[in-house]
């Protein structure tokens, strides 16, 4: 009786598990993973539980599941605080690092992601925001002001960077998302010259 | 009271007014700029700021007055919070003063800036696929997507006439070379001279160069731009309205300082309509 339940049980997690995958690995709108609502709505209420599960296999491919609540005021300090009533997102990202050899493979420069590292640490300094033109002219001095200008471009179409009306610019939902903000700033600390 | 006591008090009290409507929206525009993250938040003295409002406040009458006073303690007050934010996150392991991080970006390499930036990147994982939308957006787009021999067609019907040279004779054809040129060009000239001492007020640009035939209008117009570039005449633009006044004294040199102004000649369709 006890083994005919526990393999039900195995197979009910097995069913869960596999629709929580493809949530969070199959994109289906303009963002990848899955908002939390989805989750609960097509894995059930227990899907904190199945997550957990997921992370555990998953970590052993260097995945992990992390949990992002959208910070629509871009403010780095209010990080911690709960936002019970904002949207939070599920995604799967790399658990470990890449090398600057991988990075070159998926498609990445080298001067792109130095300006991209660049740009959130001068943004996180400001706490997460500063007007585009200061922006600018920190990238523009070791990238000159054209490519700055086209870097913010590039970053703002892609998530890492957003603008506002007034020319402000902020932490995007894929930094927020998949850069550890603590390690970068405390890596460009320790950094010796 | 005499009457001068009262007007010297009136009029130190519009001046009292003005100079604090001055200080608030002085105030108004610092915080602002505070917000926008122009300044650092303890850049404004809020005691002050608080201090002028207190100062100013029994001397407001209008409705307008009393709004731009709460807009003033609205903006101070964002103020308050941006300060607050600030101590907290100076408290946070995330502080680094913007300067020290701005100097270490300048003089790292772009290599080693990949490298801390790499070390701290952790990105998402996704799985690309066709979706429902994509299916039909790429099926509309085949649906109308020409064959590649009539697309090529029409880039070669688009294709105008090679530029070629004209000589003299040509010139000549077509009334814009030698002596009938310049018999035409002070023809016109002379023209302009008569209907401007006729009406002793400049020409109107479009009543002077339209004629009937499109091609009359494009002629006339072409002599006209000459008659202004070699300073015979000088045209005038007030908003759309264009006008022409011939000069008594022609220079027979283009004037300095003068700028290309290019008049488009709107096409007249069949029908008459332009």
């Amino acid at each position: 009786m006890t083994q005919v339940e526990s393999e039900e049980t195995k197979s009910f997690y097995a069913d869960k598990l596999k629709r929580a995958t493809h949530l969070l690995l199959f994109r289906r709108g303009k963002m990848p993973g899955a908002k939390e609502w989805e989750l609960k709505e097509k894995v059930g209420k227990n899907y904190k539980q199945v997550l957990d599960q997921l992370n555990q296999m998953l970590g052993e491919l260097d995945l992990e599941i992390k949990k992002v609540t959208d910070a629509p005021t871009g403010d780095v300090v209010e990080e911690g605080r709960a936002r019970e009533e904002e949207e939070t997102r599920y995604y799967v990202t790399l658990k470990g690092t890449l090398g600057l050899k991988e990075a070159k493979m998926i498609g990445w420069r080298i001067d792109n992601l130095a300006a991209l590292g660049g740009a959130v640490a001068y943004l996180i300094s400001k706490q997460g925001k500063a007007p585009r033109e200061d922006v600018e002219k920190v990238l523009a001095y070791k990238f000159g002001r054209w490519k700055a200008a086209t870097l913010v471009d590039i970053f703002m179409r892609t998530g890492y960077l957003e603008e506002d009306d007034a020319g402000v610019m902020s932490i995007g939902w894929r930094t927020n998302s998949e850069v550890d903000l603590r390690a970068l700033m405390t890596k460009m600390a320790e950094t010796k010259l | 009271m005499t009457e001068t006591a009262k007007a010297e008090k009136s009029k130190s009290g519009r001046k009292l007014l003005a100079a604090g409507r001055r200080e608030l929206r002085e105030i108004i525009e610092t915080c602002d700029a505070i917000e926008e993250r122009k300044f650092n938040p303890f850049f404004l003295d809020v005691n002050l700021g608080v201090e002028t409002l207190r100062e100013y406040f029994p001397h407001w009458q209008g409705f307008q007055d009393h709004c731009l006073d709460a807009h003033a303690i609205n903006r101070l007050s964002e103020v308050v919070r941006l300060q607050n934010t600030q101590l907290k996150f100076q408290s946070t392991a995330l502080y680094a003063e913007p300067e020290f991080i701005s100097k270490k970006i300048e003089r790292m390499s772009e290599k080693r800036l990949a490298e801390v930036f790499l070390q701290s990147w952790h990105p998402v994982t996704e799985l690309e696929q066709l979706t429902q939308e994509t299916v039909s957006a790429s099926l509309d787009y085949w649906n109308f997507l020409l064959p590649i021999q009539e697309r090529w067609k029409r880039r070669e019907y688009e294709r105008g006439k090679a530029p070629s040279s004209a000589d003299n004779s040509v010139l000549d054809g077509l009334g814009i070379h030698g002596k009938e040129f310049a018999e035409q060009m002070n023809g016109l000239c002379n023209e302009m001279k008569q209907a401007y001492e006729m009406e002793q007020k400049p020409i109107e640009y479009w009543s002077f160069v339209r004629r009937a035939n499109h091609q009359d209008t494009v002629q006339r117009a072409y002599f006209v731009s000459f008659l202004v570039t070699y300073g015979y005449a000088k045209l005038h633009t007030e908003g759309e309205l264009m006008t022409l006044v011939p000069n008594d004294q022609p220079t027979n040199k283009t004037p300095q300082g003068g700028i290309s102004f290019p008049i488009p000649i709107p096409i007249p369709k069949e029908n008459g309509t332009q």
